[in-house]
């Protein structure tokens, strides 16, 4: 279907698509928890190698993303924030970078690492080859099977700069925002869904000869679920549709927080509704409820996205 | 074939020559409103037998702008006269010949008898009665929560004519006269020391069988079409309602109250813009759809969102202003306000339905899960528990 090439432009071999139809295409990974490393790669990847405007890399890479033969993460989360640091500890000197790399998504499976790393020039991203010397990728144990993170340790690993020097934490964040279209819509699409999980339960389960979905107390659970879900979707394709206009970081902030928190309480009310069964391992409540904690702190937790809309908006 | 573009474009233009021809601010407003309801322009989308010119609504709401643009009175009758609307749609022809031209000419107001004491959420359960005598009808009971009630010619009225059947079967509608002795009008005081809304205390009034709409016992059916105006009518206003202030001033009273940079107020305004901003979103998305279902489900969510909104705001007001918030009245402004907002906001969970009907009403119509079962369904008025 050409969806490993939506962001990458024609001339790499891509659909040269926008966020609009990113967000389309996230809606549904998300309603089935797709686990596959689409956000890392086809996402992540592809929008910081087009921020670093770098046109060696771009067509070293992108046309190999695209045509689904190479697998690519993005390193940039130090200590316990998931934000790219200012400064970061990970460091690059003669060629090696040494230092290590938290909540790196998708990287146990990647042929190719993109790391943010100091240098002498500033902090900058560095292309590494995870099977080369002196990388160690450890998979982390997920709350979201379906979310692989690792933590990779550098120690003198060979790397190439990619890009301007002391362009990293721009280009990481302009990247970052941009793939965030793609979080969200993947946030609303199982938001909904989980919305969806329960209003059926609530019609097919009977307890005291009615279905539960006639107790005002489920009733009313379901509603509040249904504003949740809608509103994710909402803020999810306003911030598609209106990516780069003035004041768009204010609402992506926005977005980011709200619709974190929303799938969050979705997933989570959604056990509730489904009482016992909701409570065991092998209903797939619980995998959305995990999916929603863990995309809440994915690209930076909410109460950070709060704190840079304020700042966004001069507060 | 011409294109709606072009049609829309010549539809325009007419409109803007009628105005130019027959409208200035000086104009007297009686010559005016009986030439605009002459050519049809006070009511568009109704037939040109009975007052419009058979246009769309949303030709009709192009006309309506062409007249808000130069500042004309009268026009849109046909989606914002609920009074109106509902003769139109049930009344007889008599009654559209007698009750609509004064109406669409803007000389009679109406208001609405439908709550009552022991009737606001279960409507249904309305008491007060309507008893046939000769032409008329003799009314007894008591309404509540009636705005405009002492400037109202017309009280849209649903009373209870037959009490041995089932509670929705027993109701009649009336346009009821309101200045007559047996209607007595007495403000509401509110939580919020302000007097919007009245109570309507009904002996021995009289309404002519001539103003009863639908037949005896049809009410209920009566009512859902003036509840669908009225709540269509709430929905235009809720799309079209521009936020002015985007951040409820939350920021700009911590930063007068000095706690703009306290790290946990600071969360909680921006949790609060989030709900404010990503309301409107949903009012767009309800604007811009083409699929009906969508709009409808997002606008009937509007309503519980705008709930939040106005709680979480007052609190997080409250929160900012600390003590202050337990002082009152007009030397102690920034209580005051905060005060003021934190109890209206009981004016949008509770009015026009409760924030928990509505959710019922989500529950049941949008989300099509089943209805709490009613032992009384089938049960005689008379019988009902009470």
């Amino acid at each position: 279907m050409g969806l490993l090439g939506l962001l990458v432009p024609e001339q790499y071999g891509g659909a040269g698509a926008g966020l609009v139809e990113l967000g389309v295409v996230a809606e549904e990974l998300g309603r089935v928890l797709f686990a596959g490393p689409y956000l890392s790669t086809a996402v992540l990847a592809v929008n910081l190698v087009l921020a670093l405007d770098d046109p060696q890399q771009c067509a070293a890479v992108l046309p190999a993303i695209a045509a689904g033969r190479s697998r690519v993460a993005v390193a940039f989360a130090e200590g316990a924030a998931t934000r790219p640091p200012a400064q970061p500890t990970t460091s690059f000197r003669d060629g090696l970078i040494s230092g290590e790399k938290r909540f790196v998504l998708d990287a146990e499976t990647a042929d190719l690492l993109y790391v943010l790393a100091s240098a002498d020039t500033g902090p900058g991203v560095f292309a590494v080859d995870p099977a080369g010397p002196g990388v160690t990728v450890e998979p982390l144990t997920t709350v979201d099977p379906s979310r692989r993170l690792c933590l990779v340790r550098f120690a003198d690993a060979p790397a190439t700069a990619v890009g301007a020097a002391g362009s990293g934490v721009a280009a990481l964040t302009a990247a970052l925002d941009r793939s965030a279209v793609a979080l969200l819509g993947e946030q609303a699409g199982a938001a909904r869904f989980a919305m969806e999980m329960a209003r059926d339960y609530a019609t097919t389960r009977y307890q005291f000869g009615r279905a539960i979905g006639s107790f005002q107390a489920v009733k009313h659970m379901c509603a509040d679920m249904l504003l949740e879900a809608e509103s994710t979707v909402s803020a999810a394709r306003h911030v598609a549709a209106t990516a780069g206009s003035t004041g768009w970081i204010a609402d992506l902030a926005l977005a980011q927080a709200y619709c974190s928190d929303a799938f969050v309480f979705v997933g989570a009310t959604n056990i509730q509704v489904h009482g016992g069964i909701g409570f065991t391992w092998e209903h797939p409540a619980h995998r959305y409820l995990r999916r929603a904690r863990s995309d809440a702190h994915l690209f930076g937790s909410p109460a950070w996205h709060r704190e840079r809309h304020l700042q966004e908006i001069g507060a | 074939m011409t294109s709606p573009d072009t049609q829309d474009e010549a539809l325009r233009r007419e409109v803007r020559d009628w105005l130019a021809a027959n409208w200035s601010p000086g104009t007297d407003r009686a010559t005016f409103a009986a030439a605009m309801l002459a050519a049809g322009w006070t009511a568009a989308s109704w037939e040109p037998d009975c007052y419009g010119r058979g246009l769309t609504d949303r030709q009709s709401r192009l006309v309506t702008a062409e007249f808000a643009a130069v500042g004309a009175p009268g026009s849109g009758h046909d989606r914002a006269d609920l009074f109106a609307c509902t003769i139109h749609d049930r009344g007889s022809q008599e009654q559209k010949r007698r009750l609509l031209p004064p109406a669409l000419r803007g000389e009679t107001k109406s208001c609405l008898l439908y709550s009552e004491p022991g009737a606001g959420s279960d409507l249904a359960g309305l008491r007060t009665r309507a008893e046939r005598d000769g032409d008329d009808w003799v009314v007894n009971g008591q309404k509540v929560w009636t705005s405009f009630a002492t400037t109202a010619d017309y009280g849209m009225l649903v009373a209870r004519t037959n009490p041995d059947v089932p509670k929705h079967n027993g109701i009649t509608f009336f346009m009821l006269p309101m200045r007559q002795p047996g209607v007595e009008v007495r403000p509401i005081h509110q939580i919020t020391g302000e007097s919007e809304f009245n109570e309507v205390f009904l002996t021995d009034a009289r309404v002519p069988d001539a103003n009863r709409i639908g037949e005896p016992g049809e009410g209920w059916a009566v009512l859902q079409v003036a509840l669908g105006y009225e709540r269509r009518l709430m929905g235009d206003v809720a799309r079209t309602a521009r936020r002015k202030e985007k951040s409820s001033g939350l920021v700009e009273l911590a930063r007068e109250a000095g706690c703009l940079g306290d790290a946990h107020i600071r969360q909680q305004i921006a949790r609060t813009q989030a709900l404010a901003t990503v309301n409107r979103w949903n009012n767009q998305r309800a604007k811009t759809s083409t699929d009906r279902a969508e709009a409808a489900t997002l606008l009937a969510l509007g309503k519980i969102a705008m709930s939040r909104i106005l709680h979480e705001t007052a609190r997080v007001q409250t929160e900012i202003v600390g003590a202050e918030s337990m002082l009152t009245g007009p030397e102690n402004p920034v209580g005051d306000a905060v005060t003021f907002r934190a109890l209206n906001a009981y004016f949008t969970s509770i009015g026009g339905g409760t924030d928990q009907i509505q959710r019922n009403i989500i529950g049941e119509r949008v989300l099509g899960l089943p209805k709490e079962p009613d032992p009384y369904r089938d049960a005689p008025f008379r019988d009902l528990p009470h």
